[in-house]
């Protein structure tokens, strides 16, 4: 019994510890004069998600590059801090004001989340370093559906809007729904009757599969496997470009279908606010020399990501952008804030 | 390759040295972290998967499979010594688990658990194995409509999860359903009784109630009634004995729950809790002898124990086959696949055949290795109960906030886990029964986000419910389960009258 409870403190113990290694110093950012900033403690990547999802599959991958390779020499930790749809990871980072030895990965969430007034932080609130990945939406329908195309399936919703159902893994104004909304508005579809419905705990693929509803709007990665597989065909791609790869490359893009939008699933990495100019300059020249390296393009490859590097000036650039856009067409549909 | 050879190709995976020694490793740690309260498969596996980083696919998965169903076989230990779930689907184990650890048949309630345990386990691996390829299109079956029609019939059963007043019983229920509304509401948006706070925003995870109402509430119950018993050692134990009458007992509610735990399981979203729920209910409505449920009955706890394991290995048939992951545990595990470079789906038996049937080949072996690793430990574990009461109850607080820590590191947690400890102790004290409050916190919310999806997809029309056979065969199951017994009590009332 003294055995059994002895693993037990212990296994607990170690829970608490790797759940408290935060530090909230900045202190050891060396190159306060301008001059060249190299790490000297180990650097904190939040996935401000839980473990086995995307934001920590990217943190983790790019941590374990980043050792492999030596590029960066100092040890990297991702930890997780899970909840509100990425706000408490956020916040917490937020609280880093200045430190040059935290970051966290990100993709269009930090955007759609404070947009649905569901955050006080976005994007504008950190410090962009770079961006590394591009990912890009998918929509599919059941592989006997009569839709060939996406014209197909938007000439339906044109007629008869309310024939049609939309599913997706996250609510109404977030990544899945807004992807879709803004490709099929292009098309000539009336933004404000899209119908949609949000499904977890994987009904989305579920209720396409069993023939519930009409259309997933997804990533491109989930949909793969179950074209491989015949049992769902791809009508279109958000890319500006058909993606490399098996199967991937069999997916039309909207573009070549006449319908001129597009959506990029961006995926990268911010510093807290007030990062030190010197340590955003360092970053970024190590997440060039990542994206830049074959170990790297072998984790694309593996998970069916796409090259899109971008510094911190030209992130921040890009992001403003696509805020505006998004956050029109929000308020187009009825869901601003 | 067909299934035969394909399992023969498993075996070859899991009795290998390397097979057989990660199969342990896995069942070990799983049935280590289940047994202590709060900690579940979802942090055991999570831990895993940064050191299965470079590993042969095969035995790493084979190992994080085994962490998953030896935390739901562990999992019982808790529940039934000091009332403080395992996991979320060992609550219902608790219900007469933890009766009959009072009545000093500790070591039984073990013993009957593990054995329900290791049925469920191993019957549900034969229909994983005979079945894996043909439930995949049972585990899509079900749509919108039809997951609300199995909610509703799910909470028809909360009056017969209640002793004593049924009001009581509907009010605590309510209340289950009104806590579950909390948060981003997920067809809109919206958020909902959060007052802004960004804590609130995912709602309350399962197992910051589940251990405050009954966890917590015990503690303060056994601080309040210090007085009142005083068992001696050997009586706290019992005799592990589970005799052939016990045996006999159990057999006909193991084998039933084997199955219906085994089907949830298949269904994305059901799963382990949901199964042990109704195997419970199940049980208890065709019983001759309802009224011993509740009160240590060995069918009230070897249902819920064969069902939780049995969902289990059902959960492995969408996550397998499909490549869907039904529970946030199997999104976990997708996770780990991915980052091993196997994608799971429809092509994974014919494209990776070693790992498909490697995996439930080991989940034989683990499921034995479970029996007899748990066996013995059972006396030691017992004896967890002559610990002496102050320093056990501090031990039940520390394991249940660190429990709930572990869930997402956030101690605003821990004080939620708080409110609900104070929360569950009133409801005991006023004689609120706590299960139909955690079974409506369940239920409820898929009940409505399911009802809500349903709505829109017909554009607002109830006849989505009725148009399709398996919605209106549930709807009118529930109907039945309702009218039936008032029934029965109102002809019975009539015939007695009569005399």
């Amino acid at each position: 019994m003294k055995k059994t409870w002895l693993t037990a403190i212990l296994a607990a113990g170690a829970l608490t510890l790797a759940g408290c290694n935060s530090d909230n110093s900045s202190e050891g950012a060396s190159g306060e004069e301008g001059g060249s900033f190299e790490p000297s403690k180990t650097i904190e990547v939040v996935a401000p998600a839980g473990a086995g999802g995307g934001w920590d599959t990217t943190a983790r991958e790019v941590a374990r590059i980043f050792g492999e390779t030596g590029i960066i020499e100092e040890n990297l930790t991702v930890i997780n801090k899970e909840g509100g749809g990425g706000a408490i990871g956020w916040a917490y980072i937020h609280g880093q004001d200045g430190s040059a030895h935290n970051m966290f990965v990100a993709s269009p969430p930090l955007m759609f989340v404070p947009l649905n007034g569901q955050s006080e932080h976005g994007h504008e609130d950190f410090t962009p370093l770079a961006n590394v990945i591009a990912d890009y939406g998918a929509f599919a329908v059941s592989a006997d559906s009569e839709w060939d195309d996406l014209n197909d399936l938007f000439d339906q919703m044109k007629e008869d809007p309310e024939s049609v159902t939309v599913v997706g893994t996250s609510a109404p104004g977030s990544m899945d729904h807004m992807q879709f909304v803004r490709i099929a508005k292009a098309a000539g579809v009336d933004p404000t009757k899209i119908k949609y419905v949000s499904a977890q705990d994987g009904g989305a693929l579920t209720s396409v599969l069993n023939g519930s509803v009409d259309v997933f709007s997804t990533g491109v990665g989930e949909t793969v496997e179950q074209v491989r597989a015949g049992n769902i065909k791809v009508l279109g791609i958000t890319a500006e470009e058909r993606m490399e790869g098996e199967v991937l490359s069999e997916f039309p893009t909207a573009i070549e279908q006449g319908i001129d939008e597009s959506f990029v699933n961006w995926r990268g990495f911010f510093g807290p606010p007030n990062m030190d100019q010197a340590a955003v300059d360092y970053y970024e020249e190590k997440f060039k020399e990542l994206s830049e390296s074959e170990e790297f393009a072998e984790v694309r490859k593996k998970y069916g990501w796409s090259e899109m590097y971008m510094d911190g000036e030209e992130y921040e650039e890009f992001l403003d952008n696509e805020k505006q856009e998004i956050q029109a067409l929000l308020e187009e549909i009825g869901l601003g804030n | 390759m067909d299934a035969f050879q394909g399992l023969l190709a498993g075996f070859q995976v899991a009795l290998s040295w390397e097979g057989i020694l990660f199969v342990l490793i896995g069942v070990v740690v799983g049935t280590l972290i289940g047994m202590m309260p709060g900690l579940g498969p979802i942090s055991a596996i999570a831990i895993m998967i940064p050191i299965t980083y470079g590993m042969d696919p095969a035995p790493a998965l084979v190992m994080m499979a085994g962490v998953y169903y030896g935390a739901v076989f562990g999992g019982s230990t808790s529940s039934i010594l000091l009332n403080a779930p395992g996991i979320s689907g060992t609550v219902a184990t608790a219900f007469d688990g933890y009766p009959m650890a009072q009545q000093g048949k500790a070591g039984k309630a073990l013993a009957i658990a593990a054995i329900a345990s290791f049925f469920g386990g191993t019957v549900s691996v034969i229909m994983l194995m005979l079945l894996a390829p043909a439930l995949a299109s049972v585990a899509i079956s079900f749509g919108p409509p039809a997951y609300f029609a199995l909610m509703l019939m799910g909470l028809t059963a909360i009056s017969s999860l209640s002793e004593g007043s049924t009001i009581k019983a509907m009010i605590s229920a309510v209340a289950g359903v009104m806590v579950v509304t909390i948060g981003i509401d997920p067809q809109t948006g919206t958020q909902r009784f959060t007052f802004g706070n960004v804590n609130l925003f995912d709602g309350f995870d399962f197992l910051v109630i589940a251990l405050g109402l009954f966890a917590l509430a015990e503690v303060c119950m056994l601080i309040m009634n210090r007085k009142n018993r005083n068992l001696s050692d050997d009586q706290k134990l019992g005799s592990l004995k589970v005799t052939k009458s016990d045996l006999k007992e159990m057999s006909g509610p193991m084998t039933r729950q084997s199955f219906v735990g085994f089907m949830l399981g298949v269904l994305p979203g059901a799963g382990a809790t949901i199964a042990s729920f109704i195997s419970y209910i199940f049980e208890k409505k065709i019983s001759k002898n309802p009224e011993e449920f509740g009160k240590g009955s060995i069918k009230g706890l070897a249902a819920p124990e064969s069902s939780n394991n049995a969902a289990t290995s059902g959960a492995f048939v969408p996550l397998l086959s499909l490549g869907i992951p039904g529970s946030g545990t199997t999104a976990v595990m997708l996770g780990a696949f991915l980052v091993l470079g196997v994608q799971p789906g429809p092509l994974l038996m014919s494209d990776r055949p070693e790992i498909f049937w490697g995996i439930i080949a080991s989940m034989y072996l683990g499921n034995i290795f479970l029996l007899v690793l748990n066996l013995p430990l059972i006396p030691y574990l017992a004896k967890i109960l002559s610990i002496p009461r102050p320093l056990l109850i501090s031990l039940v607080i520390m394991f249940s906030l660190i429990g709930v820590y572990s869930i997402s590191f956030n101690t605003f947690d821990l004080y939620m886990l708080l409110v609900f400890g104070a929360l569950g102790f009133a409801m005991r004290v006023f004689s609120f029964p706590a299960p139909p409050f955690i079974l409506a916190f369940i239920l409820g919310g898929m009940m409505e986000q399911a009802f809500r999806q349903s709505m829109t997809i017909s554009n607002g029309s109830l006849g989505i419910f009725v148009n399709s056979p398996l919605p209106l065969a549930l709807i009118i199951v529930s109907l039945l389960s309702l009218t039936i017994p008032a029934f029965i009590k109102w002809r019975s009332r009539r015939l007695s009258l009569k005399r």
